[in-house]
């Protein structure tokens, strides 16, 4: 991955850190000592024994991470997921990938993975949606589907022992991607969701999110403006309508005319996730509408949104959010420790990670190891003092 | 530098640059943002690096003691060259590396070094000069690409100039021999404290408009140089007065054509080697609170 650079002034590198510090203590307890550059120790209970992950190394009786990145503990095994990692793929994961070959009976596909894909033959949909055996006729006209360079979305179909990996893209609303750009940004900044595919149309514009880092923003292909407005957020009716969806690289979705208008709303999309990106900041419809609109309501141009400044301004925010969860997350601590008190006689190891938007609905709940269904109930259910 | 691009993605660049909103926001005028970063090597006499969007590259400047060249007993010596380190990218391997550091070497040369008699060089000949015909300072700039997203002849003309201005020349003391017949003598001051700066404000900066279907871009991307037609690179000094000229890619260019883009190639340069300055003088002050 291509790393870019943002000029910084002085003041702004002090602006930077200060945030950067307020997001660490926002996180707060363990998890601000979460995150571990190579050679530090990680905390461990070693009366109670550990299973030593990937990523970290025994060294005189300490463990040690070998890698720059997130302790993660699931039970007794204890990891490190590196921050700069090429894309782990996982069955039925969505993922924007580039065409690097055509071979015999199949496409190779660069996903950002140790390995090319593969996308077979038999793993696409045909045009007009026939089904029917492939012939030797289509085989030679491969490339009239996806060439050399083709930018396309698909599916992870299965993952090989030796590391291999198969794509499909038999639905509709897999293929060629066109009217847009290709923002690359680490793959472990996307989270994998219900939806990969969103539209947003208060500004016209899609964007879809490949757990690979792999990002598309395009133009909404005309195809599929007509159907039920497709809202950000997941919902039953989104997952309907999107398989109805036609899939862009039909050949009137190559006709779209772009405006000056819709290209600006691209172009600051686009430049939201590269600063979310460089940032690292969690790639998700909300963040990047939030950037989006914070770079219109502080009104610069698309161009500013990559200037030192803006990233600056945007670490800030994100700082200011996560402090005013503070209290709440503070609250979230002191359970923590309460049910790890009382886990330590059973020798159990318990964490609850709750996310909280600011509303107060729980967003994530993530639990290692044994808690009662009742206890973690409490937690996600309301059972918390709410902040405010 | 091979950058795979889809039909689509052809396309939409092509589109961007005909209604002046590239892909990442910038109008077809506008650089990027760059920061420069000086005497970050520690052996050489100055150094200075720029990170210009995924592009980086390190200038450094080597002074040695030398002869002057024949014929021209009151010049010192400059030479130029680029290096495309392979372990930086892997598309620098093998003869892509080395014909493009050839094409970026032989095009600084073109501007920074003037004609075969010295004149018109970045840097004034004559004030590398010692004892005439016999003792002037050779000045080794080497350019090295760590990454590149483009534009690189630009990047490395920026960390030149900046190189040179952070370029410290010791003291040279002569004892004896400023006659004609005799061997001259010297001792080279070692004290840090003396030394001298380089006359650094007509050294020029290189801005290439890329030629992009009908229009032409400053700063292109790796993205846009892959789809460019032609390509000119233009030095310009503060004086406004170009300095070296060098057109790439096959394509032939109408002199309309060209004469517009010399002229905004001067339009641009002149902010360039404003936010150039700006940006080496407050990079040295940082070197200097942090001393």
């Amino acid at each position: 991955m291509k790393r870019t650079h943002f000029r910084l002034s002085p003041s702004q590198k002090q602006r930077l850190s200060q945030a950067q510090e307020r997001c660490r203590a926002a996180a707060g307890g363990f998890q601000a000592s979460a995150f571990v550059n190579v050679g530090d120790t990680i905390p461990v209970d070693y009366d109670n024994g550990f299973l030593r992950g990937h990523g970290t190394q025994l060294v005189e009786g300490q463990l040690l991470a070998t890698v720059c990145g997130v302790v993660e503990r699931v039970n007794k095994l204890i990891s490190v997921r590196p921050l700069r990692a090429r894309y782990n793929p996982e069955t039925g994961d969505v993922v924007v990938g580039r065409i690097t070959e055509v071979a015999p009976k199949r496409w190779k596909v660069d996903v950002n993975s140790r390995q090319d894909a593969q996308l077979l033959l038999s793993a696409v949909n045909l045009p007009g949606g026939i089904q029917r055996r492939r012939t030797a006729t289509d085989e030679l006209n491969m490339r009239d589907l996806f060439t050399e360079n083709d930018v396309i979305s698909a599916e992870v179909q299965t993952l090989h022992q030796d590391g291999s990996l198969h794509l499909h893209t038999r639905s509709l609303k897999y293929g060629k991607l066109e009217n847009g750009q290709l923002v690359k940004v680490s793959p472990y900044l996307i989270k994998r969701l219900k939806q990969h595919f969103h539209q947003l149309k208060q500004y016209g514009v899609q964007l879809i999110l490949g757990c690979n880092g792999y990002v598309w923003i395009s133009a909404i292909p005309p195809s599929s403006s007509e159907i039920v407005a497709i809202q950000p957020a997941t919902n039953q009716r989104a997952a309907e309508s999107e398989s109805r969806e036609t899939g862009a690289g039909t050949p009137e979705a190559q006709n779209v005319e772009i405006t000056r208008d819709l290209r600006e709303r691209i172009c600051r999309i686009a430049n939201a996730v590269r600063v979310l990106g460089a940032c690292g900041f969690m790639i998700h419809p909300d963040s990047i509408v939030d950037t989006y609109e914070a770079s219109l309501t502080s009104g610069i141009e698309p161009k500013q949104m990559i200037s030192g400044e803006f990233h600056v301004r945007t670490v800030e925010r994100e700082a200011d959010q996560r402090s005013k969860k503070g209290s709440f997350k503070g609250s979230a601590r002191h359970l923590y420790k309460a049910v790890a008190a009382r886990g330590d006689d059973q020798h159990h190891q318990v964490y609850v990670q709750v996310s909280i938007s600011r509303s107060g609905s729980t967003r994530e709940l993530c639990i290692n190891g044994p808690v009662t269904s009742s206890s973690a109930d409490r937690h996600s259910a309301g059972g918390w003092p709410h902040p405010t | 530098m091979v950058v795979g691009l889809s039909a689509a993605e052809k396309n939409y660049i092509a589109g961007g640059i005909a209604v002046d909103l590239r892909s990442d926001g910038r109008g077809r005028h506008h650089f990027r943002e760059f920061s420069i970063d000086t005497s970050v090597v520690p052996q050489a006499n100055g150094s200075a690096r720029i990170c210009l969007g995924g592009t980086d590259v390190v200038a450094s400047v080597k002074a040695e003691l030398s002869t002057p060249p024949s014929g021209r007993p009151n010049h010192g010596k400059m030479e130029i060259n680029v290096e495309c380190s392979p372990t930086a990218a892997p598309e620098f391997e093998g003869r892509g590396g080395e014909e493009l550091s050839m094409d970026l070497s032989r095009a600084l040369q073109r501007s920074f070094l003037g004609g075969a008699s010295g004149a018109g060089a970045a840097i004034d000949l004559a004030s590398l000069s010692i004892v005439e015909g016999k003792l002037c300072w050779m000045l080794y700039i080497d350019g090295l690409v760590l990454s590149s997203d483009g534009n690189l002849l630009d990047a490395l003309s920026i960390a030149m100039k900046a190189a040179l201005s952070n370029c410290g020349l010791p003291k040279v003391d002569i004892i004896s021999g400023t006659s004609p017949e005799e061997e001259p003598d010297y001792e080279l001051s070692g004290n840090p404290e003396e030394f001298s700066r380089l006359e650094t404000s007509l050294v020029p900066v290189i801005v290439t408009l890329t030629k992009v279907g009908k229009h032409y871009i400053v700063d292109a991307t790796a993205e846009e140089e892959s789809q460019m037609t032609a390509a000119v690179s233009v030095a310009v000094n503060k004086k406004g007065s170009v300095c070296g000229l060098t057109k790439r890619g096959g394509t032939g260019l109408d002199t309309s054509v060209l004469l517009d883009m010399i002229s905004v190639a001067k339009r641009v340069s002149q902010s360039l080697l404003s936010t150039v300055d700006s940006e080496i003088l407050a990079s040295e002050t940082r070197h200097n609170e942090e001393l």
